[in-house]
């Protein structure tokens, strides 16, 4: 069997070749992949120095003939080729991988399988068979992926390919320390690795855990893990308790893994092998770790990502490729490997499992800006950029579009509340001028009293000076000059009712009453005007809820109104009705006049604020009406009469009735 | 003036209407209620000495209408006003239509007497002046029409000559007439049937 595994490609050819051959795994396949780049880095010294003789081999014979037209690239992998780790590290490679239009890049590949297999007997293979297969083409720039690959081809350069500047990456720089000083055609970025940052981010983030649980394996690579976290952990010691689960028998692991509770973090680089003695899938291990445990998993590496853990510092292969590839065009376009200028290293970036940070409990905004997040699933921003932007768009607009109606409406509320104010003042006033008309009527209601009360006073005064005993008769006169002193302070109480400016009320109140006040108010007045006043009031008790004396105000307005209307008529005309009927979820109170009615046009501005057919009026007096039994959620209207005259409305809604004001506030 | 006064209150409101008719009474005159202007016309007054105390506004007929029945039916009570509310212009009817006085409620008593103290004086004054008058014209109603047309003449200061020419009689005749005319209104001269005749002018003139 060949000890190599191998395919070629040609770069911008989308699909990678086939595996040519794959060599010294006795393993199944799946048990084969998911090496990290960490461990293979470590393990092949010898391989590298058996690739060197291979390539120097290659150099002492001359290549066959040879494809000039062709940038061939040889890439070179410390382990198989199909590791979820290599595979992600070559998409970035082919990312970046560009050659001169006349020389088309051709890739091939090449695997040592470390760590399976390995040793000096191996590396004289691999190097006389590298040396063999590529002696027609040899390659123009090699990839050595990792540090077994790196290891193994400056030890056999000069066997195989000594004239192609090799580009490594995927190596640590402190590995890449001990195989330094390179020679200055073996460029590359170096890996920044280092555990102590997971470690650190899984302690902050599980701010509970008291203790760190650490699994290692077996293997030889495990244990290089296991000595490097040992180290690491003592920079944890204040904030939790360290328990290595190191090189034991995978149920065992998986057992303890499961007893583990809220009190602890998990950190683990997988195993290659475990306690007993089972070769690993490091990525597979991982994963039965992660199903298996009760506290968060931490891992090392971003292929591990996916498998259960939350997440930690790890490079990225793929990352890792692109700047080999770029390195490597470089290189094929001719330039010096010296010339080129380098970064440092890559740096490590933070990748996390959004699923499993939903599952712990993480929150969003600990996570870094710089974090890569896996599995989040994209927002619908993501997936419909142009749909969301106008949805967002609109409901911008909208949401501005209801603020300033919201601003708007309160400002009309204000305004509202303001002119109501300024209405109820009108309806004081108004309620002064009524009594302004009516000083006459008034005047006369208190006087008629008060000239009963002087003269009983005089009658008395000349019956005790007559000298006669005349007892009853005085008594009498002091009970009626009592009884007209009643009458004339009903009237002034009647009268600072209506004129003072009161808060208004919401009170049931009977109408039937509150008209029949009106007409003691307006009796006078009517027959001071030498006009009938007549007042029809409902049969059964009607209840209204509101303020009494606006609604007096009202119709007070109205038949007064009536009374000028018919002010010049003959006299049997010279009539005021005013009636109440039920209507409609109501009562109807209807103020009729026998005057020249309402000319048409002016029926529909009859109610407007400042219109006036009187040469004296203000025009404010049905405006207020209006308002007052709008405020009591009725209506007032005008129409003229079947005959002659006209009748004007108001309708009020009554307590109880549906529709009408029920609760009693105030 | 044997008869004591009649006073008449004419006022819906019967409040005031008693303490009026109580204050009279406790002043000594003699006063009868009525409580609308109605009751008034359909209780002519008894033919004495008085007065109407008149509420200007009332139901009905007003105060005004009641003074102008009052006057068409040849009652010559003298009218006097009371006002809870006058205007100038209803007190200016009233006043051309006759009244006594206008008063405003509620009025003092010396302001009522003194109104009705007035209103009385003048019932009086009327009254004697139209009995005069009314004996006057008695005496009159005796005269033939040719005496009656001889003594105008004489009135007038015209001789007998003149007259028998004017009436187409004889001169004899007139001195007939005239000496039966000056028996029967018992006149001694004709200078005095002169001023009897122009007195009763002057009477029925008023």
């Amino acid at each position: 069997m060949l000890p190599l595994s191998c395919t070629e490609d040609l770069v911008h050819l989308p699909a990678l070749g086939p595996l040519l051959v794959s060599e010294g795994v006795s393993d199944p396949p799946s048990r084969v992949e998911g090496v990290s780049f960490r461990r293979s880095a470590r393990s092949a010294g010898r391989w590298l120095a058996a690739a060197a003789v291979a390539a120097l081999g290659i150099l002492v014979a001359p290549p066959a003939t040879a494809a000039p037209a062709t940038s061939n690239v040889l890439v070179l992998y410390s382990n198989e080729r199909s590791l979820p780790a290599n595979l992600e590290g070559d998409r970035g490679l082919l990312q970046t991988v560009r050659a001169p239009v006349d020389r088309p890049a051709m890739l091939f590949y090449e695997s040592l399988g470390a760590p399976r297999v390995g040793g000096p007997a191996f590396d004289r293979i691999a190097t006389a068979y590298l040396r063999e297969k590529y002696a027609s083409r040899p390659p123009r720039v090699i990839v050595a992926v990792s540090e077994e690959a790196l290891d193994f081809l400056l030890r056999h350069r000069a066997e195989l390919f000594p004239e192609a500047p090799v580009v490594h990456t995927g190596i640590d720089q402190l590995p890449l320390r001990s195989l330094a000083p390179l020679p200055a055609d073996v460029v590359g970025v170096p890996v920044e690795y280092g555990f102590s940052p997971t470690i650190d981010l899984a302690l902050r983030w599980h701010p509970r855990a008291r203790r760190l649980v650490i699994v290692t394996g077996a293997a030889e690579p495990d244990r290089r893990f296991e000595a490097q976290l040992r180290n690491d952990v003592s920079a944890f010691k204040d904030r939790a308790t360290t328990e290595f689960l190191a090189a034991l028998p995978m149920h065992a692991v998986l057992r303890r893994l499961g007893e583990l509770r809220g009190d602890a973090v998990v950190f683990t680089p997988g195993m290659f092998q475990d306690g007993d003695g089972y070769d690993l899938v490091p990525q597979q291990s991982v994963r039965a770790m992660a199903a298996a445990a009760g506290a968060p998993v931490y891992g090392a590496f971003s292929s591990h990502i996916g498998t259960g853990i939350v997440g930690g510092y790890m490079p990225s292969f793929e990352v890792m490729g692109r700047q080999a590839g770029l390195i490597v065009s470089e290189l094929l376009a001719g330039a010096e490997p010296g010339a080129l200028h380098l970064p440092e290293f890559t740096p490590q970036t933070l990748n996390v499992d959004w699923r499993q940070l939903r599952r712990w409990g993480i929150d969003e905004s600990a996570i870094p800006r710089d974090a890569v997040v896996h599995f989040k699933p994209p927002t619908l921003y993501e997936t419909h950029p142009n749909e969301v932007l106008i949805g967002t768009a609109v409901i911008v607009l909208q949401a501005g579009l209801i603020s300033w109606l919201l601003v708007e409406y309160r400002r009309r509320r204000v305004a509202e509340s303001a002119e109501k104010t300024r209405r109820l003042e009108l309806a004081h006033v108004s309620r002064l001028a009524v009594a302004g008309e009516l000083t006459g009527s008034i005047a006369h209601e208190i006087n008629q009293p008060l000239g009963a009360i002087l003269s009983n006073a005089d009658a008395a005064d000349l019956i005790l000076e007559s000298g006669t005993d005349r007892r009853d008769e005085v008594r009498r006169i002091l009970a009626d000059i009592r009884r007209d002193g009643v009458r004339a302070s009903e009237v002034i109480s009647r009268l600072r009712a209506m004129l003072a400016k009161h808060e208004v009320e919401c009170k049931p109140f009977e109408l039937n009453e509150a008209v029949r006040e009106i007409e003691s108010m307006l009796g006078t007045e009517a027959r001071r005007r030498g006009l009938t006043l007549a007042i029809r009031p409902a049969t059964g008790p009607i209840a209204v809820v509101g303020d009494r004396i606006q609604i007096q105000q009202v119709l007070i307005n109205l038949v007064l109104n009536a009374m000028d209307a018919v002010a010049d008529l003959p006299e049997e005309r010279r009539t005021v009705v005013v009636s109440m009927e039920s209507a409609a979820g109501g009562v109807d109170v209807a103020v009729r006049d026998r005057g020249h009615g309402i000319a048409p046009e002016h029926l529909h501005r009859l109610f407007d604020a400042f219109f006036t057919t009187k040469s004296n009026g203000m025009g404010l007096g049905l405006s207020i009406a209006r308002t007052i039994a709008d405020a009591h959620g009725g209506r007032v209207w005008a129409e003229n009469g079947p005959g002659e005259g006209a009748v004007v409305h108001v309708e009020l809604p009554v307590a109880g009735a549906t529709g009408g004001p029920s609760a009693v506030s105030g | 003036m044997s008869e004591t006064p009649l006073i008449h209150v004419v006022d819906d409101d019967e409040s005031l209407r008693t303490s009026l008719l109580r204050l009279l009474g406790a002043a000594g005159f003699e006063a009868r209620g009525y409580g609308s202007t109605g009751d008034f016309l359909l209780q002519p007054p008894p033919d004495r000495p008085g007065c109407v105390l008149l509420d200007l506004r009332m139901p009905g007929p007003s105060g005004l209408e009641l003074q102008a029945a009052l006057k068409r039916q040849g009652v010559a009570l003298p009218v006097i006003f009371l006002t809870g509310h006058g205007n100038v212009a209803s007190s200016v009817r009233a006043m051309q239509a006759g009244a006594v006085d206008f008063l405003a409620k509620p009025v003092k008593r010396e302001t009522l007497f003194e109104a009705l103290r007035r209103a009385l004086e003048r019932d009086a004054q009327e009254r004697t002046r139209r009995e005069e008058a009314d004996q006057l014209r008695a005496r009159f109603a005796s005269l033939t029409a040719r005496e009656r047309e001889v003594v105008d003449s004489v009135a007038c200061g015209k001789l007998n000559k003149q007259i028998a020419h004017e009436l187409g009689i004889a001169e004899r005749t007139v001195k007939l007439h005239r000496a039966s005319a000056m028996a029967k209104l018992a006149v001694g001269s004709s200078a005095e049937l002169g001023r009897l005749a122009e007195r009763l002018r002057a009477l029925t003139a008023e």
